[in-house]
């Protein structure tokens, strides 16, 4: 099948990999064309060229300004895709944004599912990302198939839009453990108690996460090379708080949270990994 | 002084008033044409639309809800300015919207202050609003005249940009003064002391503040009318929080108190004064 696909970063490009060993032909485009170097593709020269030549697209980019402007742009996927076709975005963006595309793509007859993953760069080159699915539950067993090649997990959570609400409750959940393990390997330090030790007993109990094992390894061993770049995560809360805000729903701790992750980026630590809130709280002392 | 002024709401009205009283010539234009009438019969001049209240002017002045209103505002003062206008926008807008502003009606040759204010509808009807002023020398001593019939305190801060900088500043230390004086009550409430004997008591410290003064009183009367409401505050707040964290800006209080007034808005407490915060602490203690 002739896939096309947008956005070949640290989660996009060994999402495409998966597809195309998986038998697919891959078409692609990316703003960076570099991006797309050493990646048995076809090159299109345009999102509206190789909208033409696909019946599914998988998008895997940034923002949500990113996303409407490959989707929705002059030489767009939505001035080469044809009705019945299948934009498949893997990125994290706003809920509304993904409902504003929705409808947008709708028009043409052109079907969305904002399809979310978790799972980093080791779920992508595993194969193991977790995909929380917004949209018609028809597209999605459209879908169903290729989303098999990329991830164990795919939940279809409900229309439009819902795909990203579960996303950011992810986030949400994801980055506040963060925070919370960072704070106790500090305590840990700052008691003078072997913080691998504590982390390792952990790991046995009801504090036992992924999160733990993942990210506090990286922080015993001080370790703060990006796997997901923090500056995504303070993007993503941004777009929680927002969300969380048009609700009219209190957000306590994602919004203090927030805060460590806007010292994160003032200390220029944007694009390491966001373990580092563990060097903001060693700002303090 | 020419001057048209436009969006005629609680604040907006009072701040016209003033300025007739002041000898200006004043035109107005207001989205819904029924909140001109109390400005027509003290001698305001209406316009149809604020293109037409912006020709042959002085001074354009803007007090209207949010940042979009000001821009679309702004956008139609542009198309009926001569060059070396003066527009003044006394909104609470992001700082970085307002700078945008202020750009976009340079390019059209007009000077443009940011120019917030503090002090509520009793300030604006006393006369008495403290304003922040962001933008040019020259801008700011043409509108100096005006201000002086709306307010007390005038302060030129800066560059453009640097009155809602200063207004959000006031909106952090009000948020959080709000808050703390409703977290103060409801503690000793519960502890089952005379919340009144209290006020009376932190007057006379440090813990002394305007809000102690002035909301704390209307804490105990539970008089939760606004006043300012509480849905403006938690926009405010979300200016501060957005500015925050686009520069890259640690806030936890501020955070905090955001996700306060966010959680007012959300349980319908929205419409009532900000210091119904403390009807929320109250519920949460299991106080109501």
């Amino acid at each position: 099948m002739k896939i096309g696909f947008i956005g070949l970063g640290v989660m996009g490009r060994p999402m495409a990999l998966h597809l195309q060993k998986a038998g697919h032909e891959l078409f692609v485009w990316a703003r960076r064309p570099e991006s797309a170097a050493g990646l048995p593709a076809t090159w299109c020269a345009t999102p509206a060229e190789l909208g033409r030549q696909c019946a599914v697209v998988f998008t895997v980019i940034t923002s949500s300004a990113d996303v409407e402007a490959v989707a929705l742009g002059e030489d767009g996927l939505i001035a080469g895709l044809a009705p019945g076709s299948v934009l498949v975005d893997c990125s994290t963006i706003a809920p509304d944004a993904a409902r504003r595309i929705a409808a947008k793509l709708g028009e043409k007859g052109i079907h969305l599912l904002d399809a979310p993953v978790s799972g980093g760069a080791l779920g992508a080159i595993d194969a193991t990302l977790a995909i929380m699915a917004g949209g018609e539950a028809a597209v999605l067993e459209r879908v169903r198939p290729l989303l098999e090649c990329l991830g164990k997990r795919i939940v279809h959570i409900g229309p439009n839009g819902a795909g990203q609400v579960a996303k950011a409750c992810n986030q949400m959940i994801m980055v506040a453990a963060i925070q919370a393990v960072a704070e106790a390997m500090h305590l840990a330090m700052a008691a003078g108690v072997e913080a691998g030790k504590v982390k390792e007993a952990l790991a046995g109990g009801s504090a036992a996460s992924r999160v733990l094992e993942v990210m506090g390894e990286r922080m015993v061993k001080g370790d703060y090379a990006a796997g997901i770049e923090a500056r995504l995560h303070h993007k993503d809360f941004g777009l929680i708080l927002e969300a969380a805000r048009q609700s009219g729903v209190p957000v306590l701790l994602t919004a203090v949270v927030a805060q460590q992750l806007n010292a994160l980026m003032a200390q220029g630590w944007g694009r390491d990994d966001t373990a580092s809130l563990q060097r903001v709280l060693q700002l303090h002392c | 002084m020419n001057i048209a002024f436009l969006g005629l709401g609680i604040m907006g009205r009072p701040m016209a008033l003033n300025l007739l009283k002041g000898g200006h010539i004043i035109t107005v234009w207001a989205r819904r044409a029924e909140s001109m009438v109390p400005l027509l019969a003290a001698g305001a001049v209406a316009s149809a639309s604020p293109v037409a209240a912006a020709r042959g002017q002085d001074l354009v002045i803007s007090m209207v809800a949010d940042a979009p209103d000001v821009a679309e505002v702004m956008r139609a003062v542009a198309q009926g300015a001569q060059p070396g206008l003066v527009v003044v926008d006394m909104s609470t807008i992001a700082p970085a919207a307002a700078r945008k502003i202020g750009e976009e009606l340079a390019a059209a040759g007009i000077d443009f202050l940011d120019a917030p204010v503090s002090g509520g509808e009793v300030g604006a009807i006393a006369g008495t609003l403290s304003i922040m002023a962001g933008g040019s020398e020259a801008a700011f001593a043409r509108a100096k005249p005006a201000f002086a019939c709306m307010g007390k305190n005038v302060v030129h801060v800066g560059a453009s940009g640097a009155g809602q900088v200063t207004k959000a500043a006031n909106q952090i230390v009000t948020g959080m003064g709000v808050l703390a004086v409703a977290e103060a009550f409801a503690f000793a409430s519960k502890n089952g002391v005379d919340v009144g004997k209290v006020r009376e008591a932190l007057l006379g410290g440090f813990a002394s503040s305007k809000i102690l003064e002035n909301h704390g009183q209307r804490m105990l009367d539970r008089n939760f009318k606004p006043g300012f409401k509480s849905w403006m505050h938690e926009k405010d707040l979300n200016i501060v929080m957005q500015t925050a964290h686009e520069l890259g800006l640690c806030l936890p209080g501020s955070a905090a108190t955001a996700q306060m007034f966010n959680a007012m808005v959300g349980s319908g407490l929205g419409e009532e004064d900000s210091i119904a915060v403390l009807k929320l602490l109250e519920t949460l203690s299991g106080q109501a």
